[in-house]
């Protein structure tokens, strides 16, 4: 499975958010957004998943354009997590779950199937979220909501998973626990997988590939060390850092705001 | 465990709906026997029940050797005289409780309502306007009803506008309503009092709502609205629970927010506008009993659809005999309006979640 994405532009009314991004993605690894503020990472994962409409440029997934697939089929394959979900009036986390396997059942079938119970089941106690089945959604702190939106994309079982920002509120732990569960899937399943991710540690610690995103268009892509460079990161993001070598992988670390030279992103 | 939970929250639903089915006939019954002339409640059961048997023998053509019912029967008398106005309070409330649910997903407003934000008052305003412009409108039930619609259609439409220009915030959504109720209960009470004439009865009893008038074949212009949006909205529970958890998630699975959004308003304007065309104005239920319902069988609108009419039609049957009660005990002119009681009951219960709601739920919408 690939996603090839050619001129893709997208304007939110007279906004551009972004201009042309040509990509190529591959299963079986990790891919991570980065970029400032601003840049346009939430807005790429959107538009792979067609919530936001693109104003030129096509996507295409296994050399079919996005926009040829039924709905049905691209709620099979494709799975966008945003950071927020609405909780105004909280279901339970169960019934939360349950609508991640409505791709899989039709339109109008009330009884829901043991298999698709079995599937969450399996997701949460993966997620270690089995003991949150009965709670309601509000009742959760940051770091359990957070991993039951997770949970809730795995238990759709697509091939593409797009994650926004997954690992703003989870603890040590967490972090790498969740992102170690999502490599060895992304694995062994041959995923596609997007991670939107301000923590460029995270990033460097496990992405197969890193889109640096910039005002909307791409900065530099490629693998780690051709991305995570000094002058590239202080550039970008208006910031002075230091690489450290950890364990034979390059770790950026962030030192202090570059105050000389005006940041070329400003938002 | 999912599958366990999942086996629960079936038992709970279904031992809810039955203890609520055997509140409801109580109800029901009550209904029938509370009034000016009081009668014996256990007799009307067993009356009804006769009745009800004998006639289904009698078409069924099974042979039989019951008695016939006896018309004349003053017990049976009495309780079919109330057999109309109480169909009529048992469907008001089930179709507002389902208006409500609707309008709270719809929204993501666990305030929405029909009255508060303001559905209602259009609705009556419409109605008003097409009495004035067309006087014999009032025997056609049913045109009556598409007027009624395409108000309160208009009604949810300008809420929705004037709350997502202040913001499209929760409590936005509700002050617009506010606004808007206000500015057409003027509007519809002005008016209402120019046709008087024309209506022939105390237009308080459409701007409050009332049961007194209600005739048995009456009953059928809020059934027929009730069946179809209900199946409709049942239909849709996917869409509905999806719809729940925000507009990109909803799309994800292929729904697109804006058209959902316009045909659950369009089934929660319908269901509002016959209760407005048929019985009048009745505030609040539709505020509370899909917040009862939640809190009896949770948010999975296969579960909580059913559950809310339940809930509806018993707030407002409760409702209406507390009126004939009231009306007895006074021995005053006539009835109170229905929407006075629910209006007692319901604006506390507002007055609640808006605490609930302001301490410490605003960051989660």
């Amino acid at each position: 499975m690939k996603i090839v994405i050619r001129d893709l532009e997208i304007w939110y009314n007279s906004i551009k958010a972004l201009s042309n991004i040509s990509l190529e993605i591959v299963d079986g690894e990790l891919t991570f957004v980065i970029g400032p503020n601003g840049a346009g990472k939430s807005t790429l994962l959107k538009a792979i998943s067609l919530i936001v409409p693109p104003k030129w440029g096509v996507i295409y997934i296994d050399g079919r354009d996005v926009k040829l697939y039924s709905v049905r089929e691209l709620a099979k394959t494709i799975a966008y997590v945003a950071p927020h979900i609405s909780r105004s009036i909280p279901s339970t986390v169960l019934d939360y779950l349950m609508t991640a396997r409505y791709p899989y059942t039709s339109f109008l079938q009330f009884k829901e199937d043991k298999t698709d119970l079995e599937v969450i089941d399996k997701v949460s106690r993966q997620m270690n979220i089995i003991h949150l089945l009965n709670r309601r959604l509000d009742q959760l702190s940051s770091g359990e909501l957070q991993r039951v939106v997770i949970a809730r994309a795995l238990t759709q079982q697509p091939k593409i998973i797009l994650l926004d920002e997954p690992s703003a509120f989870l603890d040590l732990r967490y972090r790498l626990e969740i992102l170690e569960h999502i490599k060895n899937i992304t694995r062994t399943e041959n995923l596609i997988t997007i991670i939107a991710i301000h923590d460029l540690y995270l990033a460097s610690l496990y992405a197969d590939k890193i889109i640096l995103l910039s005002n909307g268009s791409i900065a530099a892509c490629g693998n780690v060390e051709e991305v995570l460079k000094e002058e590239v990161i202080e550039r970008i993001y208006g910031v002075r850092v230091e690489l450290l070598e950890v364990k034979g992988k390059r770790i950026i670390l962030p030192v202090e705001p570059l105050t000389l030279s005006t940041p070329q992103q400003n938002t | 465990m999912a599958l366990e939970l999942y086996r629960i929250s079936m038992r709970r639903f279904l031992t809810v709906f039955s203890s609520l089915s055997i509140v409801l006939l109580f109800m029901f019954v009550l209904s029938l026997s509370v009034g000016s002339t009081m009668v014996n409640p256990i007799e009307v059961f067993n009356k009804l029940l006769h009745s009800l048997i004998y006639k289904a023998v009698n078409t069924l053509g099974i042979p039989h050797v019951l008695k016939p019912v006896i018309e004349t029967d003053r017990v049976y008398s009495v309780a079919t005289l109330r057999l109309g106005r109480t169909i009529a309070a048992i469907s008001t409330g089930a179709l507002l409780g389902v208006a409500g649910l609707l309008m709270q997903t719809a929204t993501r407003n666990p305030l929405a309502e029909p009255y508060i934000l303001g559905l209602s008052s259009t609705a009556l305003t419409t109605i008003a306007i097409g009495i004035i412009l067309v006087p014999n409108i009032m025997i056609h039930k049913w045109a009556l009803t598409t007027i009624a619609f395409i108000g309160a259609l208009l009604g949810f439409v300008l809420t929705i506008l004037l709350s997502r220009l202040a913001g499209g915030t929760s409590i936005s959504l509700v002050l617009s309503g506010i606004a808007i109720n206000a500015l057409f209960s003027g509007i519809s009470h002005t008016l209402l009092y120019v046709v008087q004439n024309t209506i022939r009865m105390h237009y308080v009893f459409l701007l409050m709502g009332s049961t007194s008038t209600i005739l048995l074949n009456d009953t059928i212009f809020l059934i027929l609205p009730f069946a179809a949006g209900t199946t409709a909205s049942l239909l849709l529970f996917k869409i509905l629970n999806t719809f729940l958890y925000g507009d990109e998630y909803a799309k994800q699975f292929g729904y697109s927010p804006s058209l959902v959004l316009i045909i659950i308003s369009a089934i929660a304007s319908v269901l509002t506008a016959s209760t407005v065309a048929t019985v009048g104005i009745v505030g609040f239920v539709g505020l509370a009993a899909p917040h009862i319902s939640r809190l009896l069988v949770g948010t999975d609108h296969r579960f909580s659809l059913p559950i809310t009419a339940m809930i509806g039609a018993m707030i407002t049957t409760i409702a209406d005999v507390v009126v004939r009660i009231i009306s007895l005990l006074s021995a005053g002119l006539g009835e109170l309006p229905l929407g006075v009681i629910t209006s007692t009951i319901g604006a506390p219960f507002l007055a609640y979640l808006i605490i609930k709601r302001m301490k410490g739920h605003e960051d989660s919408y």
